[in-house]
Order: structure tokens, then C-alpha cells, then sequence
């Protein structure tokens, strides 16, 4: 017997930890009753399953890179962290989820179950290594995914936007098997370890059909992450679903598609020629076009959830723009850009999902006031939204300036520029919530009920990672010293 | 071999260009599946031409994705369906700008 591709089984620890988990979840899911509308046993089991997987994610973290299964998944320090980003931002969205009143009591126990096996699809898509499981890994996000954003079944909005995700996702995955099947053609391999000694090697005629081709399989990633020609169906669907749903969506698929897109730009245009000069010029235009549409659609924007997805867009935009510079430090900045922003939105769509309980609607008008009836919240919040604008101290501030080193260390000052502007137009909508909370006098003094103590602790213990990464960046940073690309 | 590969050039591009124009949701899903038939034939014929089999294997996956999200959407037609008693995609629009 030849095993030798079980070798090193031990780096897939965590993967098979949550397949585990979302298995015994279904199982458990169906010892209950359908009456017991608290099932403390199930979330307990939730939340020590995607510790333990958060653990072995820690130690992968030490080991060195390596492929596994025959080349097909790469375990390098580069993927472990987006998979942690990845980690705690579904144990936000479960917590979250369990507070919120958007989703039914009868279904809470199926959202953990599909996100649990959304973050698998997610985790498969970090480290993928070549395009079979690049694909399985999109379509395992992507189908779960549907069924997460159509959740509210009685909700007309929903059901609408589950199915628009559904008919955009598949035309996108379809253009990228589209351009996936020319590539394959042109180069004769599927494996990204073999495509490499490839590519260079092409000739004239062989280049001119593989950059098309290469256009065609950027719509398939750049529609996870939401990028701007593919950005119509964000809104729609970041609306119509849930908001521990909308929480979830703009963390996790967003992160699985930075990781991948980081990972295939690393791998095949790290070696100049004209491919590298077209798919150069194609992630910058695309992230200065996400940066800005993203930024230009938020301002008038009367619903604070699709603001924040609108925000979520154009924070998109900037991480892509870390990966024009093609270079370590990019990839660095990226990486710690995508911890400061999980913090920043899980910490704002809690202190969101809580007021939008009390009110049924998420209007800015909601927050007007706030400080003067719960004053810890409404620092929390103005924090979070002074960190998503970009002010120093706070690390969201840190996190552009890393991205706009690296965009000014390799000359790309236009972006750079772009990228300075675009902070400014975003402080008009951060700050009016700001504005609203603090400078306007309250229109009642009713008590919001999920502000307990325990809420506003755990909305708190969010909150200090936002000011403390500004502060002790440099920690962090050399965290993601090693995240370098394994290239094989 | 060309003729095969202007075959499956010409599915995917009926596909792309029904999933565009029909305004039923039954008619979006088959022209969906009619892409992704004529990207698996693709990758077949690819796959013959180069001599490496890992693209066939990538047929088998596309025809099992291919079936999930059938399932997953015609459920969703069906539940869209029972509400509002249409499948046509003008009379569904409900989120407004």
C-alpha cells in the first residue's frame, strides 16, 4: 500500500476538526426538541469545536510550509492566518446569531450548522493548490452560502436575494470554468506547482489566449470578494438576508477570496512580462473602481446595514490594492488589514444587530443619542467607526497606512492617492453615526434589552483588539513576518 | 477537434446569452446547466488533446456542483413560488435601490 499521500494528514487537523464538528452539530441539532427554543449544549459544542479548531490552526501556524495530498492543498503560515481570521469571525457571527432576533428561533441551530460548512469551504479555498480544489472549495462557499442569505424562508426579501446569489453565483463559477478549462488547455496541468515552470516558457500566441482566459477566471474570485463589475449582487443580497447573515458574508467568503486571489497572483505573475503588466493593470483599476464605487454608493446610503455593506466593498477594494505591489510587504499588510477589519465589523454589526432589535429597522436615526443612555456602547462604537475611517490611533489607521507604504514604496502613486481620497469620502458616513450618537439629543430614554452586562462586556472585549493592534502593530506584523507565499 | 471545441464554445455562449435575455427562473437554471455542460465538454476535449486526465476528473466535480446548485436553486424557485405565485423575474423584483 502506498500512503505516502497521507503523510502529513496531521497539518489537516482543523479542517477535519470542523467537518466533524458540522457532522455531530447535525446530529446533536436533532436530539432537540422542536419546542426547546435554548440549546445550550449546542452552542457550547459550536464553540469548543471552533476553539479547538482555532488551537490547531495555532500549531500549524509553527510548522513549516508544505503541500499535502499530492500537491493539492498548501499549509503555509500565509493560509493558517486567513483561516484563523476566518475562525473567529464565524465564532462572531455564531454569538451573534444567537442574540439576534432577525433569525427565527426554529432555524438558529441550522445558520451554525451551513456556516460551519461555509468556513470549511472557505478553508479549502485558503489553501488550495491547484484548480480542482480551487473550484470545489468557491462552490463549497458559494452553495451554502445560498442557502444562508434565503434563511428568513417567510421573508420575501430573502428568499429574493437567496436566489439572485444563487443564478449570479452560478453564471460567475460558469465563466470561471470557462476561463479555467482555457488555461488547462493552453498550459496542460491543473496543479499550480507545475503551472509555474510553465507559464513562463509560453510563446507569443500561447500568451495572447492564456490572458483572456486569466480575465475569465478572475470573474469567478472576483465575484466572492465582490469587486466592482461583479459588486451588483452585494447589496441586494447583504439586505435581503439576515443581519448575523450579513455579518457573516462580509467576513468570511470575503477573506476565503482575498486568500485565494492573493495566492494565485503570488504564484503564477511574480515573473515580469507582459502577463504580469495586464494582470498589474487589471488589479489596480479594479481596486481603485471597487475603493471608490464602494465608497460613492455608502454616502447616501438610509439603511446602516447596507452601508456597512457598501463599506465592506470598498475595504475590498483597499485589500486588493496591497496586492498590486506584488511584493512581501503587501502580502503582510493584507494580512493584517484582514485581522483589524474582522474586529472592526464584527464589533460593529453586534452594537447594529442589538439596536436593530429594539427598533425593527436599522435607519441612522436609530442611533441618535445613544451616548446619552448607554455610553459605553456608543464609545465602543465610535471607535470602531473612527478605525473603519482610518484615524490614527486606532488599527484600521495602521492598516491603510501598511497598504499605502507598500503602494508608495513601488511607485504606484495614483493608487496611493486613490486610496487617500477614498478614506476621506468614507469618513462623511462613518462619522455621521458618530455625529447622530453623540452630538444629537436623544429622542426617548427607552432601554435597549440586549445591552446587558455580559452583551456590553463581550461588544467591549471587541472593541480593545481595534485600539490595541493600532498601538502594538508592530507585534502583530511580526506575526505576519512569515506569511509568505509557499511557492512549490 | 476544432469542430468539438466550436461545439462547446457555441453551448457555453447559448447558455451565457439565455441566462442573460429569458425572463422565467426554470429557463435561467437549464441555460445555467447548459454553460457548465458546455465547459465540462471543454474540458474533456482539452484533456484529449493534451493527453492528462486530471481535467476529465474535473468533469465528474462539475457535474456533481452542477447538480448542487440545481438543487439548491429550484428549491428556491419553489419556495419563491409558493409566495408569490410567479416565476417570472420581472414580476418578482422586490429590493428596490
Amino acid at each position: 500500500m502506498h500512503l505516502t499521500y497521507l503523510a502529513n494528514i496531521g497539518h489537516y487537523i482543523p479542517e477535519m476538526l470542523l467537518v466533524v464538528l458540522m457532522v455531530g452539530l447535525i446530529i446533536l441539532e436533532a436530539t432537540y426538541k422542536e419546542s426547546e427554543k435554548n440549546r445550550p449544549y449546542f452552542y457550547i459544542t459550536t464553540y469548543i469545536g471552533l476553539a479547538a479548531t482555532f488551537i490547531a490552526l495555532l500549531v500549524n501556524l509553527k510548522a513549516l510550509p508544505l503541500t499535502i495530498f499530492t500537491n493539492s492543498m498548501t499549509i503555509d503560515p500565509f493560509s493558517t492566518l486567513m483561516k484563523m481570521i476566518m475562525v473567529l469571525g464565524t465564532f462572531g457571527a455564531v454569538y451573534l446569531s444567537k442574540i439576534n432576533r432577525d433569525i427565527y428561533d426554529s432555524l438558529k441551530s441550522e445558520y451554525v450548522i451551513i456556516s460551519v460548512g461555509v468556513l470549511i469551504g472557505g478553508m479549502i479555498l485558503a489553501s488550495a493548490n491547484n484548480m480542482l480544489m480551487l473550484y470545489i472549495g468557491i462552490e463549497t462557499l458559494s452553495i451554502l452560502s445560498y442557502v444562508l442569505a434565503s434563511l428568513s424562508k417567510n421573508n420575501d426579501r430573502s428568499s429574493e436575494a437567496g436566489l439572485k446569489y444563487v443564478l449570479y453565483g452560478g453564471i460567475s463559477a460558469g465563466i470561471m470554468l470557462f476561463g479555467m478549462s482555457h488555461i488547462f488547455g493552453i498550459v496542460g496541468t491543473i496543479q499550480f506547482s507545475e503551472m509555474i515552470t510553465v507559464l513562463p516558457t509560453l510563446e507569443a500566441w500561447k500568451i495572447a489566449v492564456i490572458m483572456p482566459s486569466f480575465l475569465l477566471f478572475f470573474v469567478g474570485i472576483g465575484y466572492k470578494i465582490a469587486c466592482v463589475p461583479f459588486h451588483m449582487w452585494s447589496p441586494d443580497v447583504y439586505e435581503g438576508s439576515p443581519l448575523p447573515v450579513t455579518a457573516f458574508f462580509s467576513i468570511v467568503p470575503k477573506i476565503a477570496g482575498i486568500a485565494v486571489l492573493v495566492r494565485v497572483t503570488m504564484m503564477f505573475f511574480g515573473h515580469t512580462g507582459p502577463m504580469q503588466i495586464g494582470w498589474i493593470g487589471l488589479l489596480s483599476i479594479i481596486s481603485a473602481l471597487t475603493m471608490t464605487v464602494g465608497n460613492v454608493s455608502a454616502i447616501n446610503q438610509k439603511s446602516v446595514k447596507r452601508m456597512l455593506a457598501y463599506s465592506s466593498i470598498s475595504h475590498a477594494g483597499v485589500m486588493m490594492a496591497g496586492l498590486v505591489v506584488l511584493s512581501e510587504i503587501g502580502v503582510r499588510s493584507i494580512v493584517f488589514y484582514g485581522i483589524t477589519y474582522l474586529f472592526m465589523t464584527v464589533a460593529a454589526f453586534y452594537i447594529l444587530g442589538i439596536v436593530q432589535d429594539k427598533y425593527n429597522n436599522d435607519h441612522f436615526e436609530r442611533f441618535t443619542g445613544l451616548i446619552y443612555r448607554y455610553p459605553m456602547m456608543a464609545i465602543m462604537m465610535t471607535i470602531v467607526m473612527f478605525s473603519l475611517t482610518g484615524i490614527p490611533p486606532f488599527s484600521g489607521f495602521v492598516a491603510k497606512f501598511n497598504i499605502l507604504y507598500a503602494l508608495i514604496s513601488k511607485k504606484h502613486f495614483a493608487l496611493a492617492i486613490i486610496l487617500g481620497f477614498n478614506s476621506i469620502v468614507s469618513a462623511y458616513y462613518y462619522l455621521k453615526i458618530v455625529r447622530l450618537m453623540i452630538l444629537k439629543k436623544q429622542e426617548s430614554d427607552e432601554t435597549i434589552s440586549h445591552f446587558g452586562f455580559l452583551n456590553q462586556m463581550i461588544i467591549t472585549a471587541m472593541t480593545v483588539p481595534v485600539i490595541f493592534l493600532g498601538i502594538f502593530w508592530e507585534r502583530v506584523m511580526m506575526l505576519a513576518q512569515g506569511a509568505n507565499i509557499f511557492i512549490k | 477537434m476544432s469542430i468539438y471545441y466550436y461545439l462547446s464554445a457555441f453551448l457555453f455562449c447559448l447558455g451565457l446569452l439565455g441566462t442573460i435575455y429569458k425572463k422565467d427562473l426554470i429557463s435561467i437554471l437549464l441555460c445555467l446547466e447548459l454553460m457548465l455542460g458546455g465547459v465540462a465538454l471543454l474540458f474533456v476535449l482539452f484533456s484529449r488533446a493534451t493527453g492528462f486526465l486530471d481535467a476529465q476528473l474535473q468533469v465528474f466535480f462539475i457535474m456533481i456542483i452542477s447538480a448542487c446548485e440545481v438543487a439548491i436553486g429550484l428549491s428556491m424557485i419553489i419556495s419563491l413560488y409558493r409566495k408569490k405565485n410567479t416565476v417570472y423575474t420581472d414580476e418578482l423584483k422586490i429590493i428596490s435601490e
